[in-house]
């Protein structure tokens, strides 16, 4: 009986869809393109520091993270050239540094790369 | 396996854009975004001993026609007529994906592993090396930069840092040297302005009367956790 009722009302939010998008009018008949630049908490110098266990790097520390890119996401993965692993973990309010631990401990390798993304805050 | 997903995200710089609303008019078509900061690393580290990414060595006016690239350890030193300097070169072609030319580079760090510090504060200067060298031949008398020392003036360094004992010298224990940055170096040899010929380590102030030593571990040591790193962290949009 739920799912009757549930089904019937993503009917008539699809419905109330359509019926919006039935209303669009072009009011011109060009179409421009543009690029916007996508907003960033920092273009600093982060520091990047592989964190060995033996002959394994199993996490990373990104610092001098500023307080722009408090309350972010850091995803951190470490490529050796053979493979890969990631981890995350939140920039505390004021920036700074932080560690991220990988999932899996890579191997160090002579060249590895280490992509950073920092989302929001 | 690489991490295509990641490295497109952030060779776009551009994701995490979305549609939030589709009104009555496309001219009111809004969009909302999130910061998105990506950041790329390239780390050259001297693993393993025998890899030809990174080459090390130390030339010796006490020894001045003899090589030492295949030594485990590397020295600066300043004393009358001992003098050493380290050449130092990283294989910046080995990084995967390649940094493009265009890259913009953040941060470029020298990492060097000391394990011998003097014990007076003593600075240390980075210049890119502007010619051609091997690690199983150089000598102190034939070295890029010749053998007058003091030479090239201290002006003309690209990079610093301290080392020593000495309460409130920059790196006063063993461990990788902290302040070595060669940013400026690496985004000329990123973008071809220059030729990556690696760097020469000397001390600021050669000839001392007191000789002056800092030894550091080479890649010949084959201790993973002491081996000379480049690190290189970049974006691809500016």
């Amino acid at each position: 009986m739920w799912r009757r009722a549930v089904g019937l009302l993503l009917l008539s939010a699809a419905g109330a869809v359509i019926g919006m998008a039935a209303s669009v009018t072009f009011t011109t008949d060009k179409i421009g393109a543009s690029t916007v630049t996508v907003p960033r908490c920092t273009a600093a110098s982060l520091t990047v520091l592989q964190n060995l266990t033996a002959t394994t790097i199993t996490s990373v520390t990104v610092g001098a993270i500023p307080s722009a890119c408090g309350g972010a996401t850091l995803q951190v993965t470490v490529n050796n050239g053979t493979t890969n692993s990631s981890g995350s973990a939140a920039v505390p309010a004021g920036g700074g540094s932080v560690t991220v631990t990988l999932a899996v401990a890579q191997a160090v390798s002579a060249t590895e790369e280490t992509d950073l993304v920092l989302v929001g805050p | 396996m690489k991490p295509r997903a990641l490295r497109t995200a952030a060779a776009l710089g551009a994701l995490l854009v979305t549609l939030t609303a589709l009104t009555s008019s496309a001219a009111s078509l809004s969009l909302t975004s999130q910061n998105f900061t990506p950041y790329l690393t390239c780390t050259v580290t001297a693993t393993p001993a025998t890899t030809t990414a990174v080459i090390d060595t130390t030339v010796k006016q006490g020894n001045a026609n003899g090589n030492f690239g295949a030594v485990n350890t590397f020295t600066v030193s300043s004393g009358n007529t001992v003098n050493q300097r380290i050449y130092i070169k990283f294989d910046l072609t080995t990084c995967s994906p390649a940094i493009p030319a265009t890259a913009t580079v953040r941060l470029a760090t020298l990492r060097l592993y000391v394990t011998v510090l003097p014990a007076a504060c003593r600075t240390i200067d980075i210049f890119p090396v502007t010619a051609s060298w091997t690690e199983l031949a150089i000598t102190w008398n034939t070295q890029p930069f010749g053998t007058t020392i003091n030479n090239p003036a201290s002006g003309s360094r690209t990079g610093t840092f301290n080392v020593g004992t000495p309460a409130g010298c920059q790196n006063l224990a063993a461990g990788y040297v902290v302040g070595a940055t060669v940013t400026t170096d690496v985004q000329a040899f990123v973008a071809g302005s220059s030729t990556n010929f690696g760097w020469m380590l000397r001390d600021d102030v050669e000839g001392s009367a007191t000789t002056r030593t800092d030894t550091y571990s080479a890649k010949e040591l084959a201790t993973i956790a002491q081996e000379p790193q480049l690190v290189v962290t970049y974006v691809t949009v500016p």
